[in-house]
């Protein structure tokens, strides 16, 4: 029988099952359990690019452009579909390669320093992939809630004061944000009487004019949940210190989380407020723009105080959701190809940056190993102690300093937008995007507010250079002997993996802006999308 | 009786934004679990209220749609009132934890200066 | 023809810089061949590329890049690109053979050519750009390289400073560069060179076309160092001398009137251009040349020389006229020859004497005559004596500064300031000559001096006796190469020109005699003064790098700072008020904007009991939000309150399943945050702060807001009850639950089937909780204060001492003795009712998650009856494995279907056979509810059991404390 069509569930099963084995096993097995993780998050990875050359629509896939799946097999609008398509796939493997990259990292030693990551890991995938597929409100909550859950548990990892202080903050503005979704989408069910996503699409021009009115407020405070996951100003505050809280490899994982609040403001927004909604087009689209803006401003202000890099790597993830957040209000198709390409970008040079953190932090004072200093505070029973030792295992990095200074001057390029890294080829994408909305040769005259975000974007990675420039020079070329860190192999190696893609992205820039350039065109036309989960009666059937 | 419902979500989320803005970690749980209560009631009026009709069919599965009251919101409030649960249970907890570590229950883990 | 060479030239000097990488790290003279044969090769490749360019044709080659956003990698080379390449190249290789005599043993040769040959890349890059965003890209590579270049000496202050001040302003620049190019690329709709070449008129037509001049001419004055950007070259002198001969020489400072040059054609012409480059040309013109006779650093008056000539250079692309233009190409390649001989000879004296302190050198000459000699023409052709190449270019600059091209004053003071600045220029030149090499030899030198190795002086004599043959022959040397450039940089243009040395008696040599004289003069008068004056009079104060400094603290510091915290928060309160506020602004936004239509489609029935409970709901709600403070108890119960009313509610509006769920979800809660409560700080009013006006003005604010949002979910739910429901996909349900889900009660059908995927999703966050509640515990340090038993125990403990016949703990252990015995017999009871509940969830209320709850429920009633200790040694229970389990199950089951084929979690009760009406429904769905009963069981009990524990660790705690007590 033709098993591909299981692909669209795969994200979201595989790591259900394998974080719920984990927990059968014992739990001091740490090398067994880190191998199926890996393995694990392996297979996912191969399963989110057959996903995107489905979603490619390359034609030895049939040339499927858009693919849903009814679980349990009901028909679509009334049971939950999972729907792939060149974002989600997208945003898939970015997922897959962030959490191979961040689960290798933490096998030096962040994985068997309290129970259960590889667990929480697995379980944060899940939801990240349920988010990213599925195409119906109230299941999306849930799987917002799944990511939470798991990355409360994954925040708080190992304790600590800072740990426990920063996570209550986050804890409790996530809540209030859930209840804020849950508020949201009981309106638009309330008014609308759907929970599917392509349904509402259709449905939305058919609502009494009387009850429209509701339903935008319903949509309004979902949009402020989303919001405040993706981390716009005034609603962004908690999430440099949480960030700078987490262990290295859980914040180079959470880098994706704020891009999940942003995907979902583009995916709802451009499905159902979009063009083809009429007079409800564009619906907050101005609020974003602004907001969007006031976010980089902000941020741009925070990179420049940060006095450690674990803010400024905080503030830069700030900016990139800032910049995100802005596009996505212009809404234009070639601002939002940029944009996706930016995320691609700054999601990897970010995430590279959290893991770098870590070591360069233990290059400048080689006896605060963050762990050891948990251990001794919090630690009390006795197995903690046994679990420091697997800490020696690994192979020791030569010439670990040059690795770590490259590789700080690489992250700086990107995150500052600088030539010739990606960074650069994504700020211009939407650079370009902004000015020439119709392509290159469109002279029609740009409105100020496009000038301001332009000026904004290209003034934050200033910043950014500065200060990155600031504390390369502190850290790199200070004066006194740099102490060689203890750096192990596969410490580094995610970290060059992932600056290497960022080079990837250069080179095949061709390629890459072609695909994004498809996926926001497939944004801007939701029919496909529409009718690959309404129209299509086999229920697993893929729209030709 | 919908206006009676109104009235109550309305006076329970205001008790419960209003803990919410305390500083302290116990009136922020409690908070929560209130405006937990609230929406719950939120959605399920979403359905709208019926009274006697609840959505479970006659022996041999008769009843229609028109003389039953909307199982989607009740479904809904189901899995809300579970995570609701986990997650105040959770929030609980790293109070405790928070208070242990930082000495007292502020939300910021320090007393206002 | 075959452009391949083109490619090449781009493409050796970046392989090489990556071959030199792996090369061993101490290895000296490998790198060195490496970078020498890069430059020759090169140098060979733009070589055979003349011929073609000779003839006046571009040499094109495009490697298709981002196509979509107009963006290839388009090389082009045409006579001007030809020319720099070639002097870049040259001069390159030049250096790479002083640099092999000049760099130090303890220096690492490997990193230094790494990033030499990468700046010579990015360089070559700039030059053959085809493609404005590609120069861009180039543009900033040859600034990060630079900034690399300028630290590479990074243990000194100096060096670091230099650097980093370096990559700052030419990083802004390059930024300004970019919005410019981007401007140009709006207004034209290409990026391609050429087709902006061509569309000059419309640029400058363009309403656009102020920001882009202003943009770019940012981008390139902050390049070449021109007032008022000019102060980071000095400082920049911290590098290698070899960098300084090529990057400030050479190549990068090059890079911005290569720039100007480039897009002379297009920009050039129109008053705004004319006014901004001859304010900024003139300027660095004198003051450079000024502040030049100042320095007592040699690399230093080599730097602010460099900043007048280039400012000379820029003066004359100002006048937007052709001939100006071309003497402005003439120079660029006349001050590359010197000055670079200049900086070479500056680092051999430096090398031999070790120091570059004019006032400490001195009677050089008869040391190292040879070198002595070579600067001394290098440092004329600087003056522009004639008979050397700077002369000529300065002849012409004369004879484009007094015409008049546009009537403003900035017109009419050119030729003095010309004639200032040369004259000056002559100044520093002979003080260059005369404090170094002429006058009586001080009694000591850092280090004996003596003749640099022949193959160290070789690039000077070279590019002296270039100076030479160029000054006394122009025409017959640099004449078709300059026209060459010329006419491609011009296009159409091109003047007529002469390279003649002698033009007869006029206007501009006046200008040179009087300029020649005047500097002479001024430096006989003013030498002694010169060689003790601590800085420059005046212009001397203003010290570039400092106020640099002070703006970048400013800004990127202190303002930062100020408006981070402005706009920013760390406290919770400050940011869950955003929050609410700003929700409350989007639902209400909506409604007031296109009004709330409130139909009363619905007839209201008013249902007095009802309302009666909710009068004490919300009492409840009020209370415990008002007592939550310091009654925390009483906040609880009155919590509970809240609950029961929204429990009765369900039931009371047909919502069992509702009811039941809430009422047992109450209880669990209810007993965690009991547990809970003993680890809070004790509270009470007693301590209770007298607040000020200030947090009672906040308190009403919050009261404001929290009205607000009640109001808000008041009228919201009231307006949405009161509407004909929509036609909603619930009917489906309805019809579906019992013919193929198989159940009658709808609601657990549809948790388990229709969507059962929520519910795997929403156990699973149960079970993340639970895993997560038991891993923070476990690392659980209770307070201090909170160490010591609660009172109550402490009592039992202290009536157990006082009587004899009572061991400790025995009172506890009578305390509530009957209720905990009922409740022991009540364990099997809950388990039969857990069990019920299962059962019947499929076709009425009840279900997995309630059982689950019930069993967990009968769990801690044994806690509570009998301690933690009694329970955990008569029933084991693994709750990470009935989560795990629990969770594998429901999983598993949904997996089943894909292996029939079907999509995951298809039920498969209409594929049973027997009839089950009031039976066991023997659906899938049903064992699915299984795997929900384990699950949530497990996590519960995991999450009650890992509170409850942690009075057992306080025990431990006190039991230690105790025992310390008793021992001393």
């Amino acid at each position: 029988m033709d098993w591909s069509r299981h692909l669209l569930v795969v994200p979201v099963l595989l790591p259900l099952l394998t974080g719920s084995l984990l927990l059968l096993i014992g739990e001091v097995r740490h090398t067994l359990k880190a191998l199926i993780s890996l393995a694990s998050c392996v297979l996912l990875l191969v399963a989110a690019c057959a996903l995107l050359r489905l979603a490619a629509g390359l034609p030895e896939t049939g040339g499927a452009l858009t693919a849903s799946y009814a679980v349990a097999d009901w028909p679509a609008p009334f049971a939950i579909v999972l729907v792939v398509d060149r974002l989600s796939a997208m945003m898939l493997v970015v997922t897959g390669i962030l959490a191979l990259a961040s689960l290798i990292f933490s096998m030096a030693r962040w994985h068997s320093a309290a129970p259960h990551f590889h667990t929480l890991f697995q379980f944060l995938l899940m939801g990240l992939g349920g988010a990213f597929l599925t195409g119906d409100l109230f299941n999306l909550f849930v799987f917002f809630e799944v990511t939470l859950a798991a990355s409360y548990g994954l925040l708080l990892y190992g304790s600590g004061t800072f740990r426990v202080r920063s996570g209550l903050h986050y804890i409790a503005i996530n809540l209030a944000a859930s209840l804020l979704f849950l508020i949201g989408v009981a309106l638009i069910y309330g008014v609308a009487g759907t929970l599917n996503m392509a349904d509402l699409a259709v449905r939305l021009p058919a609502v009494v004019e009387a009850d429209k009115p509701l339903l935008y407020a319903g949509a309004a405070i979902l949009g402020v949940a989303f919001l405040v996951k993706a981390g716009m100003w005034p609603l962004c505050f908690w999430l440099p210190s949480a960030y700078m809280a987490a262990a290295a490899p859980v914040a180079a994982l959470f880098v994706i989380l704020t891009k999940v609040g942003a995907y979902s403001l583009l995916r709802i927004g451009l499905l159902v407020f979009g063009p083809a909604a009429g007079e409800a087009a564009g619906f907050g689209g101005t609020v974003l723009l602004w907001g969007g803006m006031a976010t980089i401003a902000f941020a741009t202000f925070g990179i420049l105080a940060s006095q450690t890099l674990g803010t400024l790597a905080g503030y830069s993830v700030l900016i990139s959701s800032g910049t995100l957040l802005a596009a996505i209000g212009i809404g234009e198709r070639a601002v939002i190809s940029g944009a996706l390409f930016y995320l691609v970008s700054s999601t990897f040079s970010t995430a590279a940056f959290f893991m770098l953190i870590e070591l360069v932090e233990r290059a400048r004072e080689p006896a605060a190993d963050l762990l050891a200093v948990t251990m001794e505070a919090y630690g009390d029973e006795s197995e903690e102690e046994e679990e420091r030792e697997d800490e020696q295992v690994g192979v020791i990095m030569p010439g670990a300093l040059a690795v770590l200074g490259l590789s700080f001057g690489v992250i700086a390029i990107l995150l500052a937008g600088l030539p010739p890294l990606s960074g650069f080829i994504a700020k211009f994408a939407m650079l370009t995007g902004m000015l020439n909305p119709a392509g290159l040769g469109d002279t029609a005259a740009v409105p100020g507010r496009i000038w301001g975000l332009v000026a904004l974007v290209i003034l934050s990675g200033l910043a950014a250079l500065i200060a990155m420039m600031r504390s390369g020079i502190r850290i790199f070329w200070a004066p006194m002997e740099l102490i060689v860190p203890r750096v192990l192999v596969v410490e580094v190696a995610p970290i060059v993996a992932l600056l290497t893609l960022c080079l990837m992205l250069v080179v095949q820039g061709g390629a890459v802006v072609a695909y994004t350039d498809a996926a926001a065109r497939a944004l801007h036309t939701p029919a496909t999308y529409i009718q690959s989960v309404l129209g299509v009666s086999p229920p697993a059937g893929s729209a030709p | 009786m919908e206006l009676t419902l109104a009235i109550a979500i309305g006076v329970i989320t205001g008790s419960g934004v209003w803990l919410v803005l305390r500083p302290r970690t116990y009136q922020l749980v409690i908070g929560l679990s209130l405006l937990a209560y609230a929406v719950n009631l939120f959605i399920f009026s979403m359905g709208r209220l019926r009274i006697g009709a609840a959505p479970v069919l006659g022996p041999g599965g008769a009843g229609s749609a028109a003389d039953l009251a909307d199982p989607i919101p009740q479904a809904l409030v189901l899995t809300a009132i579970v995570i609701g649960f986990a997650t105040t249970a959770l929030l609980l907890v790293v109070l405790l934890v928070a208070r242990g570590l930082t000495g007292n229950d502020h939300v910021d883990g320090r007393e206002k200066r | 023809m075959d452009p391949s060479p083109l490619l090449l030239i781009l493409a050796l000097p970046f392989i090489a810089s990556l071959a030199v990488v792996l090369l061993p790290s101490a290895s000296r003279e490998p790198p060195t061949w490496v970078a020498g044969a890069t430059m020759l090769a090169c140098l060979a490749c733009s070589l055979a590329l003349y011929p073609s360019v000779g003839a006046g044709e571009v040499v094109r080659y495009t490697i298709s890049w981002i196509p979509a956003l107009g963006l290839d990698m388009t090389l082009r080379m045409d006579g001007f690109a030809w020319v720099f390449v070639t002097m870049v190249t040259g001069i390159g290789f030049l250096v790479v053979m002083y640099t092999r005599y000049y760099i130090s043993a303890e220096d690492s040769v490997r990193r230094f050519y790494q990033l030499f040959l990468a700046f010579t890349g990015s360089m070559l890059g700039v030059v053959l750009s085809g493609n404005l965003v590609l120069l861009v890209v180039f543009w900033e590579m040859t600034s990060i390289f630079s900034f690399l270049l300028i630290g590479y000496w990074h243990h000194s202050q100096g060096a670091r400073d230099g650097a980093r001040m370096a990559l700052t302003v030419t990083g802004v620049g390059g930024l300004a560069l970019l919005g410019g190019v981007l401007i140009i690329g709006h207004i034209v709709g290409s990026y391609d060179l050429d087709s902006v070449l061509a569309s000059g008129d419309a640029i400058r037509s363009h309403a656009l076309y102020v920001p882009a001049l202003l943009l770019v001419l940012l981008g390139a004055l902050t390049k070449s160092a021109q007032f008022p950007f000019h102060f980071w070259l000095p400082n920049a002198m911290a590098a290698p001398t070899p960098v300084s001969a090529f990057l400030h020489s050479a190549t990068m400072v090059k890079a911005g009137v290569f720039l100007m040059a480039r897009l002379w054609p297009v920009l050039s012409g129109t008053q705004e251009w004319f006014v901004i480059l001859g304010l900024a040309g003139m300027a660095s013109l004198v003051l450079g040349a000024y502040l030049a006779m100042f320095q007592h650093d040699l690399k230093g008056l080599l730097a602010y020389s460099t900043i007048s000539h280039l400012g000379l250079i820029t003066l004359l692309l100002s006048l937007g006229s052709p001939l100006g233009a071309v003497a402005a190409i003439f120079h660029m390649l006349n001050h590359a020859t010197f000055k670079a001989s200049l900086f070479m000879a500056a680092g051999i004296i430096d090398h031999e004497t070790g120091t570059r302190d004019l006032r400490k050198l001195s009677g050089l000459f008869r040391y190292m005559p040879i070198t002595g000699t070579l600067a001394m023409v290098a440092s004329a052709a600087m003056a522009g004596v004639p008979l050397l190449n700077g002369f000529l270019s300065k002849e012409m600059f004369f004879a484009e500064a007094v015409e008049t091209h546009a009537d403003s004053w900035v017109d009419i003071i050119a030729p003095y300031a010309a004639v200032l600045g040369s004259a000056l220029a002559v100044t520093y030149s002979l003080r260059l000559i005369h404090s170094i090499f002429l006058g009586a030899p001080p009694e000591s030198f850092p280090r004996e001096p003596h003749e640099p190795p022949f193959w160290m002086r070789f690039p000077v004599m070279f590019l002296v006796v270039a100076c030479l043959v160029v000054g006394i022959m122009p025409a017959q040397t640099i004449g078709p190469f300059l026209h060459v450039a010329v006419a491609s940089a011009l296009g159409s243009a091109t003047p007529q020109y002469s390279l003649a040395i002698w033009h007869g008696f006029n206007i501009p040599l006046a200008m040179s005699v009087i300029a020649l004289v005047a500097g002479a003069l001024l430096y006989l008068g003013a030498a002694n003064y010169l060689e003790c004056a601590e800085r420059a009079p005046i212009f001397g104060r203003i010290q570039g790098q400092r106020v640099f400094e002070r703006v970048t603290v400013a800004i990127s510091w202190r303002w930062a700072r100020m408006m981070q915290e402005t706009f920013g928060t760390n406290r919770l309160q400050a940011q869950m008020r955003l929050i609410a506020v700003v929700a409350i602004a989007a639902g209400a936004a909506p409604l007031l904007l296109s009004g709330l239509g409130l139909r009363q489609a619905r007839p209201i029935q008013l249902d007095l009991a009802f309302a009666g409970l909710w009068i004490i709901g919300a009492i409840c709600a009020v209370a415990a939000a008002y007592l939550a403070k310091f009654h925390r108890l009483a906040a609880l119960a009155l919590l509970g309150g809240t609950g029961l009313a929204t429990c009765t509610t369900f039931f009371w509006l047909s919502a069992p399943d509702l009811a039941a769920t809430q009422l047992v979800v109450e209880i669990v809660t209810t007993v965690l945050i009991l547990l809970g409560l003993r680890w809070l700080p004790k509270r009470s009013e007693a301590f209770a702060t007298e607040e000020g006006w200030l947090s009672r003005l906040r308190r009403s604010r919050d009261l404001a807001i929290a009205v607000a949002a009640g109001l808000g979910m008041a009228v919201m739910s009231y307006a949405v009850m009161t509407r004909d429901a929509p036609d909603s996909i619930s009917r489906f349900f309805v019809e579906k639950a019992y013919s193929e889900g198989g159940g009658r009660n709808i609601v657990n059908v549809i948790l388990v089937d229709f969507r059962g995927f929520d519910t795997l999703g929403e156990i699973t966050v149960l079970g993340i909780v639970a895993i997560t509640v038991f891993a923070l515990l476990r690392r659980f340090r209770p307070a201090p204060d909170s160490i010591e038993l609660p009172e109550q125990q402490r009592i039992q403990r202290s009536y157990d001492d006082a009587d004899p016949d009572r061991d400790a703990g025995t009172t506890k252990m009578e305390y509530l003795f009957v209720p905990a015995v009922i409740m022991q017999w009540m364990f099997p009871v809950v388990i039969v009712l857990a069990a019920y509940l299962f059962v019947r969830g499929h076709d009425a209320p009840g279900g997995g998650f309630a059982a689950g709850v019930a069993m967990a429920a009968g769990f801690i009633l044994q806690y509570m009856a009998a301690g933690t200790r009694w329970v955990e040694d008569r029933l084991r229970i693994l709750p990470v494995v009935w989560i795990g389990g629990g969770l594998l199950i429901a999983a598993l089951t949904g997996l089943v279907s894909v292996l029939l084929g079907d999509p995951f979690l298809t039920s498969y009760f209409r594929y049973a056979e027997v009839p089950l009406i009031g039976k066991v429904p023997l659906a899938s769905a049903a064992l699915f509810d299984l795997g929900v009963f384990s699950l949530v069981v497990g996590a519960t009990v995991l999450m009650l059991i890992a509170i409850a524990h942690q009075s057992i660790r306080r025990l431990r705690a006190a039991r230690l404390e105790e025992e310390r007590q008793k021992w001393n």
